[in-house]
């Protein structure tokens, strides 16, 4: 510079030493964001790239759930089940089903009760590897993502020839589930699961000793136990922090008691921890349910007592019996006698519990849902304040916040 | 089966017991006085090893039997003892209006369902701090699952709330004046 | 079993083959005590089994026994065991008063034996109908189906075949495969309407209910009833028939506005068109029943309304938003204030007389009303009337507290004659003449203002015609001859641009600079009635409550019940992007 007196080139050393002058900035992830995977709006402070403070902002996927619940019969109730977890339908299915035999004071057969575990562990399969493979992707590895998605397509035509819907599958009735597995179903079934184990494996090469993955999974997101269990964590979530509390264990129900599995349990509470549960969990899902075909035996799928299950459509067609307890159960519902019952079962991302209350009509009084990601989205803020804003994907990713359960 | 738990608070605080009753699944139930609430989480999370917070919600009793419409809702809670692999289920009645205390601060996880059953039924919980509408929007009128919310109920149009904490660009704060 | 436990615990009874030596005195004087199920029920002697265990909650079923009827207990659904049959017997609980110290047991196997059998029976030649069954939804077979048999059919090879449509007379229609033989119907006719024009013919399972040869068809005025005392879907009304589901129906308690007896019914309504109407239980009045012609009266609330205000006469007659009607009436009105007369019709509610009433002493200056209403009818020896104004009363004891005097119509027809009269208001368009000739008489008026539900010649002849509401969508009274004042509650809301009479009151008073303060029919009551001795002590708000009482399947709360969507009980619909429609307070 000509006048360069003014100007010097060379900064003095309390200039460079000197604390750069910034202000928090405020940045607004979502509703819409690649790596939100449903509708969640977190506003968050940044200093840097540190969190200072985070508000996870939900409600933009809220349907109404209990009040809808509330206005249609006990069977209506189902396909809204359908979309809480909607990647996990069937483990939603069957929860609910099950709570309202447990109301009802109902015991199912015992081969309705090896399809309803081998729905919900393939439904388990297609969620954890879902999971699995989308952390994945957004720590840069694509591949492993389209690993897991094969696996969880081929789950999918599986749960296709099943329950005739890809996603939405609305299986199961109160008393049992509505049909019988196809012919064939269980063969086609045994190659997929070889098919699955093999690609799993795959996404557990690529990833697990993956030096960028593990460098970015390990030691981030950690959540204490105390914190896991204040807040409300269940699932592999609670189990990452090493407590060992699967409600397939703890409280079997269907034929869990019969099954041969472990519960994988963690002991860091970070990404990593919840990633590799899951991993663990996609092999001991494929083992349960290949027990299950070899244990089941032929038999009825659906209870036989006209208040519950809907007669045989021969019966519907031709005798006036048939018709009026189809009528009455199509129009008025299930009688489920008035009382309330809180019940659980594991689904993918923890406990799925339902508070339920009848007033003797046909319509739940009352049909609250316990999604595990609620309780784990309200632990997020905890998890993340103080921590880099690149450690919040892997985070929400581990915790897979599904906007279907959390906001109902 | 919480036998444990309520015969722990019926010994340990007589007093917050309203009663106990068996459900037909076989479940015990335990009402506890509203005032008591705080004390009795407090109770269960410190002494009894009832760490996990599952859940809490309440029902809108209006439209149940003349006989039990009074109070009008029951708020109910949900805690997990892992060791001992029991749940507790807690309930409280209140009267519409009146406030609940707050189980925040005894459990981290309450703030959000707190919140929750706020913004569906309009309970307020005393020492909450942060009630805000949890899944509706703040503009909504009334509590939806109340049970004299009509089913198609329609909420009045609200004009488009100025964004202010947008990121508008550097050495703004994120706030656009 | 703690049933059985608690029966033997109470005090000690001999075994019945014994003999009883001396019976126990009665625990109670003066009155029954039994058990039921182990609960100890206190009945007044002479009570039967039925209705004496309803007071504890316990139901029994029956299809034959109806408790204004005799009882014929055929139907054997109601038997039950009871400690006082003999050993083995089971008892039908419609037919057996109870006695002092009986067990009854409701619940036991074989009680629930006898039921299922009973049921089977029924069952046994019963079609496969429920989907093209008029009674599904609101049918005993069902029900009861559900609760005690639940089983499959056993039958093998066809059923017994019957006339499917035999029509019984204008309005009743018999399916004889449905019928269960309980014979209410028979009895109903026999005993209640005073004609016996039923009975059961030929024998076995070819029994059937027809209507007996020397009387043709069944023309009683109260056929409808069987109707609905038919606990199956075997007698059906033709003019409802296949019109709508049951459960698609929402009901309001109302009144019937046929005649002055002024039944309480039920209205039953889909959208804004009301399907038909059921006798609603009231003691003082109508019992459980209604004539044919009240029944059917609820035609003119879906026929030829009156849906938005008309200005003009003839020709150059335009039809006009309330507002401008209001407007126009009111200036029209302005320079004739005092030399309006008032025609009040007994067919209007107490609400709308008492706001125009007061609109037509304050505002327009009458000392004088005169009546209108619908010309005299037939009358029967039962419920049906002459008079078929149903608030001929209220309007004499609102006049009166008003302080206006009451002219009969034949002074108004007179005064039109002579032409002293240069403006009428009229409230309700009936008159008790012919409509032409009361049409014909007005041509010379100056002003003629109408407040009217449906059209006529009268409502033609208006220079001012007020599009107004029929009694089923507004709430309000009414006070029938014997002076018992019933409350009605709205079913939907008001069609088109109609709006209630007495809004149109309160619209016009409002615009004449004399406001009368009311936002709703409530308001018009609790602010005016109080000048009426007769109904200052009516508890308005209490009567007639809107409920659940409704046979059959409970409705949704909205939607699917057939409301229109946004329609709620309390508030204005208020749906996107519509304005709000007028008249709905």
């Amino acid at each position: 510079m000509a006048s360069g007196d003014e100007y010097d080139p060379t900064p003095s050393e309390d200039e460079l030493e000197a604390h750069l002058q910034t202000r928090n900035m405020v940045v607004n992830l979502g509703p819409s964001h690649p790596a939100t995977h449903g509708t969640v709006r977190l506003r968050i402070e940044l200093d840097g790239e540190t969190i200072v403070s985070m508000d996870p902002e939900i409600g933009f996927l809220h349907r109404g759930f209990q009040k809808s619940c509330e206005n249609v019969t006990w069977t209506q109730v189902l396909p809204y089940t359908d979309r809480l977890d909607y990647v996990a339908a069937l483990a939603n299915n069957f929860g609910y089903l099950t709570a309202v035999e447990t109301l009802m004071g109902v015991e199912i057969p015992e081969r309705a009760q090896y399809i309803r575990v081998i729905g919900a562990e393939m439904h388990r399969l297609a969620s954890h590897l879902t999971t699995a493979g989308a952390l994945g992707l957004e720590l840069g590895g694509f591949t492993a993502f389209l690993y897991a998605l094969e696996a969880r397509e081929l789950l999918t035509d599986r749960v296709t020839e099943l329950t005739g819907a890809r996603l939405t599958t609305s299986f199961g009735r109160i008393g049992g589930v509505n049909r019988d597995l196809p012919p064939g179903w269980v063969e086609k079934v045994t190659k997929t699961l070889i098919k699955v184990e093999e690609l799993a494996s795959e996404v557990d090469a690529l990833l697990t000793r993956n030096r960028i993955f593990t460098d970015r999974t390990r030691g981030t997101g950690v959540v204490t136990t105390e914190d896991a269990l204040d807040f409300g964590f269940t699932g592999p979530c609670l189990r990452a922090c090493g407590v060992d509390y699967d409600i397939r264990k703890a409280k079997p129900y269907w034929v869990y008691s019969k099954l041969e599995f472990k519960t994988a349990v963690g002991h860091n509470g970070d990404n990593f921890d919840r990633y590799y549960l899951r991993i663990m969990e996609i092999k001991e899902s494929i083992s349960m349910i290949r027990q299950c075909f070899a244990k089941m035996q032929p038999g009825p799928v659906m209870i036989e007592d006209w208040r519950i299950a809907l007669p045989p459509k021969e019966d519907v067609y031709s005798s006036i019996e048939g018709v009026i307890a189809h009528f009455k159960l199509v129009m008025e519902g299930v009688p489920v006698p008035p009382g309330e019952v809180y019940h659980s079962t594991e689904s993918p991302n923890g406990e799925l519990g339902w508070y339920l209350r009848s007033d003797g009509s046909g319509r739940p009084y009352k049909c609250h849902v316990r999604a595990p990601g609620f309780q784990i989205l309200s632990g997020l803020k905890r998890m993340c304040e103080g921590k880099m804003l690149a450690d919040l994907i892997p985070t929400f990713d581990t915790i897979n916040m599904i906007g279907g359960e959390v906001e109902q | 089966m919480s036998i444990f738990a309520l015969d722990q608070i019926q010994a340990q605080l007589p007093d917050a017991l309203a009663e106990r009753y068996t459900d037909r699944a076989g479940e015990v139930w335990g009402v506890i006085k509203p005032e008591h609430i705080k004390t009795v989480a407090t109770l269960l999370k410190e002494r009894l090893g009832f760490r996990l917070f599952i859940s809490m919600d309440a029902v809108d009793c209006l439209h149940l039997p003349p006989e039990q419409q009074e109070p009008r809702f029951e708020v109910v809670y949900f805690f997990k003892n892992v060791e001992r692999n029991e749940h507790a289920r807690l309930k409280v009645r209140v009267a519409e209006g009146a406030d609940v205390p707050s189980i925040r601060a005894v459990f981290q996880g309450a703030n959000w369902a707190e919140r929750l059953v706020w913004d569906f039924y309009g309970i307020g919980f005393a020492g909450h701090g942060d009630l805000r509408r949890m899944l509706t929007y703040e503009e909504f009128k009334g509590h939806p699952l109340r049970k004299d919310y009509p089913l198609r109920g329609r909420q009045p149009l609200i004009p488009e709330r100025p964004i202010r904490d947008i990121f508008r660009g550097p050495g703004t704060n994120g706030v656009q004046d | 079993m703690s049933d059985d436990k608690k029966v033997e615990a109470a005090p000690p009874k001999p075994p019945p083959p014994a003999g009883p030596p001396a019976p126990p005195p009665p625990k109670n004087p003066g009155m029954v005590t039994f058990t039921v199920d182990g609960k100890e029920v206190i009945a007044k002697p002479g009570t039967n089994m039925v209705e004496a265990v309803k007071q504890v909650g316990v139901e029994i079923p029956y299809y034959c026994y109806h408790p204004r009827l005799t009882i014929a207990a055929n139907c054997r659904m109601c038997l039950v065991e009871s400690s006082g049959a003999p050993p083995g017997k089971l008892v039908p609980a419609c037919q057996t008063a109870i006695g002092e110290g009986v067990a009854i047991k409701t619940t036991t196997d074989k009680v629930r034996d006898s039921q299922r059998s009973v049921m089977e029976f029924l069952l046994l030649n019963h079609p496969v109908d429920c989907s093209i069954c008029d009674q599904a939804g609101e049918c005993k077979l069902q029900d009861y189906y559900m609760r005690y048999d639940f089983k499959p059919t056993k039958l093998e090879g066809g059923k017994i075949l019957r006339n499917k449509r035999k029509v019984l007379g204008d309005l009743v229609v018999l399916d004889q495969e449905r019928c269960v033989l309980c014979t209410r119907c028979v009895r109903f006719m026999d005993e209640v309407a005073k004609a016996p024009q039923l009975g059961v013919f030929g024998r076995g399972s070819h029994e059937v209910i027809d209507v007996a040869p020397h009387f043709g068809k069944l023309d009683s005025n109260y056929s409808g009833n069987i109707v609905d005392i038919c606990p199956v879907g075997a007698l059906l009304n033709r003019d409802f028939r296949f019109r709508a589901r049951a459960w698609f129906l929402s009901a309001a308690p109302s009144v019937c506005t046929g005649c002055s007896r002024g039944c309480s019914t039920f209205t039953d309504f889909m959208g804004q068109d009301v399907y038909r109407y059921r006798p609603r239980e009231n003691e003082a009045i109508n019992k459980s029943w209604m004539c044919d012609e009240g029944r059917l009266s609820y035609k003119q609330i879906n026929q030829n309304r009156v849906l938005s205000s008309v200005l003009g006469r003839g020709a150059d007659s335009r039809e006009a938003s309330n507002a401008e009607a209001v407007k126009y009436a009111a200036m029209k009105l302005q320079p004739l204030a005092g030399g309006v007369a008032v025609m009040a019709s007994p067919v209007a509610s107490n609400e709308d007389l008492l706001a125009g009433l007061a609109f037509a002493r304050d505002v327009l200056k009458a000392k004088q009303i005169y009546v209108s209403g619908r010309p005299a009818g037939a009358a029967d020896f039962f419920l049906m009337q002459a008079d078929k104004n149903p608030n001929r009363k209220g309007l004499e004891w609102i006049a009166a507290a008003y302080g206006l005097a009451v002219k009969p119509f034949t002074d108004l027809t007179a005064a039109l004659d002579a032409g002293t009269i240069k403006a009428l208001y009229a409230i309700g368009a009936d008159v008790p003449e012919a409509d032409e000739v009361f049409a014909k008489r007005t041509e010379k008026l100056e002003l003629f203002i109408v407040n009217a539900t449906n059209t006529s010649k009268v409502t033609a002849a208006a220079h001012v015609l007020l599009a107004t509401t029929s009694h089923v969508e507004d709430e309000g009274t009414f006070t029938q001859e014997a002076g018992i004042t019933q409350r009605f509650r709205r079913a939907f809301p008001p069609k088109g641009a109609a709006q209630p009479s007495w809004k149109w009151a309160v619209d016009l008073a409002l615009e004449l600079g004399n406001e009368i303060k009311a936002m709703s029919s409530r308001d018009v009551f609790r602010s005016m009635a109080s000048a009426v001795p007769e109904l200052k002590d009516f508890a308005w708000d209490k009567l007639a409550p809107m409920s659940k009482i409704r046979p059959g399947i409970t409705t949704m709360a909205s939607g699917a019940d057939g409301r229109p969507p946004g329609w709620r009980e309390d508030g204005i619909p208020n749906m996107r992007g519509l304005s709000t429609p007028q008249g709905t307070t």
